[in-house]
């Protein structure tokens, strides 16, 4: 949460007034069980990605405004299963590439998050919002 | 035994990864095009990010984390504006940078090596910031 607040302020600085900040976030809602929330933290997304911390009131603390959220769950859904499905095809040569440890880890993982997002634990969505 | 790395850990290891067939078929299908994407914002989602941000020739665009480049070069060459890259993995930038030397956007792309909290440009630099997937 801390780290999330300093890089959105860091941004802001960056802006000039009347600049704009969008971004695509995936994160977990509010109100899941702290078990479910353990098993999605295990994914291996970055700890800063996998936070229940209300993205627009990052936003509006780091002196954000006009804020817009826009879900993109559906199309999150489709793309992880995209790369599952894709890595599954190609699995021969993903193994030798990757090693096979890996490449199974990784597609684990995979499996996992399209689950979890299938079951709701886990969103995207897409913020605009604008320095004034 | 499989070796458990951190999120950070895994990310830049597959910057690492020397593009191979299989990947760019899959990245073809699940992104929409051959850009350098590892992750979920697709091809139609960068319009989306290019059509919110405004962005058009002149404007400055920051991309933070953005690893081979993915989308702050694509909304270059798409929009017109000027992108600087950043990300903590050189391999990405490597790849970003290499990028922009095969398309026409040499002269409105620069790169830094930099995590988002520690971001070395002066205030009101930039019109616009992207980011995906990193916070």
């Amino acid at each position: 949460m801390r780290a999330k607040l300093s890089v959105l302020r860091a941004c802001r600085q960056l802006l000039r007034p009347g600049g704009r900040i969008a971004f695509y976030t995936i994160f977990i809602p509010p109100g899941i069980s702290r078990e479910d929330r353990e098993r999605v933290l295990r994914l291996g997304d970055p700890p800063e990605v996998a936070s229940a911390a209300e993205q627009g009131a990052l936003l509006r603390s780091a002196g954000f405004s006009d804020i817009d959220e826009t879900d993109v769950t559906g199309e999150f859904l489709v793309t992880a299963r995209g790369w599952l499905g894709g890595r599954e095809r190609f699995a021969a040569q993903l193994r030798r590439r990757e090693g096979a440890a890996a490449f199974d880890e990784g597609q684990t993982n995979r499996r996992a998050r399209v689950a979890a997002i299938g079951a709701g634990l886990l969103r995207r969505a897409l913020f605009v919002a604008v320095r004034h | 035994m499989a070796s458990k790395q951190t999120g950070f850990a895994r990310w830049a290891d597959a910057y690492a990864q020397p593009d191979s067939r299989a990947w760019r078929a899959i990245e073809r299908e699940v992104i929409g095009a051959n850009v350098g994407a590892n992750g979920y914002t697709t091809v139609a989602q960068a319009e989306q990010l290019a059509g919110r941000l405004a962005l058009g020739p002149g404007a400055r665009l920051l991309d933070v984390g953005a690893g081979r480049g993915w989308p702050g070069l694509y909304l270059a060459e798409r929009t017109g504006c000027d992108v600087v890259v950043t990300d903590v993995p050189a391999a990405g930038l490597r790849d970003a940078f290499a990028r922009t030397r095969r398309s026409r956007l040499a002269r409105r792309a620069s790169f830094a090596r930099a995590s988002g909290a520690k971001l070395p440009f002066r205030p009101r630099t930039f019109d616009a910031v992207v980011h995906t997937d990193v916070l």
